[in-house]
């Protein structure tokens, strides 16, 4: 189907806003005049007070490098105590360890002592055991050389 | 009538003086002047007539807060044309948003003159609404403003040449929708 320009014109004809367009535009200009001149008039209100993040936080905020040093600092603190800790750990386990030593080698000496003393309080014992035995075999002796 | 041009330019001048200086009824004049134009941009472009409305005073009131900036009758024109457009724009996008137009609920009837098919010019404002944003805007500013492609590519803020083949597609684009739409009509009633 064709149409013209001329068509096309007639369907895009101007056309009109209807009663009482202006004084609609009007009201809602004036209204928006009166509020501005009350947003103007208005003390401008005080800004809220805002809620403190703490100090931590508000240094933060404001020096961030000096606050990145700081946590810098505390990691390098930990690391170094963290470190010192384990090897304070190490040297007390290693100490208590020598005395264990120490202390089983004194109960070992103690025991040969014990050990040597015994086997010569049996040794005395039969010493003496022994001179009984010789001395009761000797008369013996003697009736039987005298014998032959 | 190069005097009643005149005479009528005058009016206008003195108009937009009075309303710079806070004439309520001199910028009631201004409205009054432009209303037609703004409300039907906004009006062909939307094709509903309460958005065009709400459009066409928003227009009026951004006027009324930078009327110092109009410089003359003719600056004022274009001025309202470059908002209204750029405003259509805006608001046919959030209408988009909100729901997709359907083109049964798009235009309303026409009053044809006693020489041209009301059919067809009512087929001819579905076909339009159909038309992508910046071809709507290009064939409203030729047809209902009548102004040439170096008027247009101002207001659009367009390429001249763009402005020349946006048109001779849209021309294209409505005679294509305008013959499926007789088509579609045909199978319906036989």
């Amino acid at each position: 189907m064709h149409f013209s320009e001329d068509d096309l014109r007639e369907a895009l004809k101007r056309k009109d806003p209807g009663e009482g367009f202006t004084q609609r535009t009007l009201i809602r200009v004036n209204q928006a005049r009166v509020n501005q001149a009350q947003s103007e008039s208005k003390p401008v209100p005080a800004m809220p007070e805002k809620k403190s993040n703490g100090f931590f936080m508000s240094w933060l905020t404001h020096r961030p490098a000096w606050a990145m040093a700081v946590v810098g600092m505390l990691l390098l603190a930990f690391g170094i105590g963290g470190y010192q800790y384990s090897e304070y750990r190490h040297a007390e386990e290693m100490r208590i360890a020598r005395a264990n030593q120490q202390q089983l080698q004194q109960e070992a000496e103690r025991a040969r002592d014990q050990a040597i003393m015994a086997l010569e309080i049996a040794r005395a014992k039969m010493n003496h055991v022994l001179q009984h035995a010789q001395l009761q075999a000797e008369p013996n002796n003697k009736i039987r050389r005298e014998r032959l | 009538m190069e005097q009643t041009a005149a005479f009528e330019d005058d009016r206008l001048k003195q108009a937009l003086t009075l309303s710079l200086n806070g004439d309520a009824e001199a910028f009631a004049d201004l409205v009054r002047e432009h209303q037609g134009m703004v409300f039907s941009i906004a009006y062909h472009y939307l094709q509903d007539r309460s958005l065009a409305e709400d459009l066409a005073q928003e227009v009026f009131l951004e006027l009324f807060q930078s009327i110092e900036r109009i410089q003359s009758p003719a600056h004022l024109t274009y001025w309202l044309r470059k908002v209204t457009a750029n405003r259509c724009i805006d608001q046919g996008r959030k209408k988009s948003r909100r729901r997709e137009m359907a083109l049964e609920e798009a235009p309303e009837p026409v009053t044809a003159s006693a020489h041209t098919d009301p059919m067809l010019l009512d087929k001819l404002q579905q076909s339009l609404a159909t038309l992508p944003e910046k071809q709507r805007l290009v064939v409203i500013m030729r047809f209902q403003e009548g102004l040439g492609p170096a008027e247009i590519a101002e207001v659009l803020e367009m390429p001249v040449n763009t402005v020349k083949s946006t048109l001779h597609r849209s021309l294209a684009d409505l005679r294509k929708g305008l013959t499926r739409k007789i088509r579609e009509v045909r199978y319906a009633f036989f």
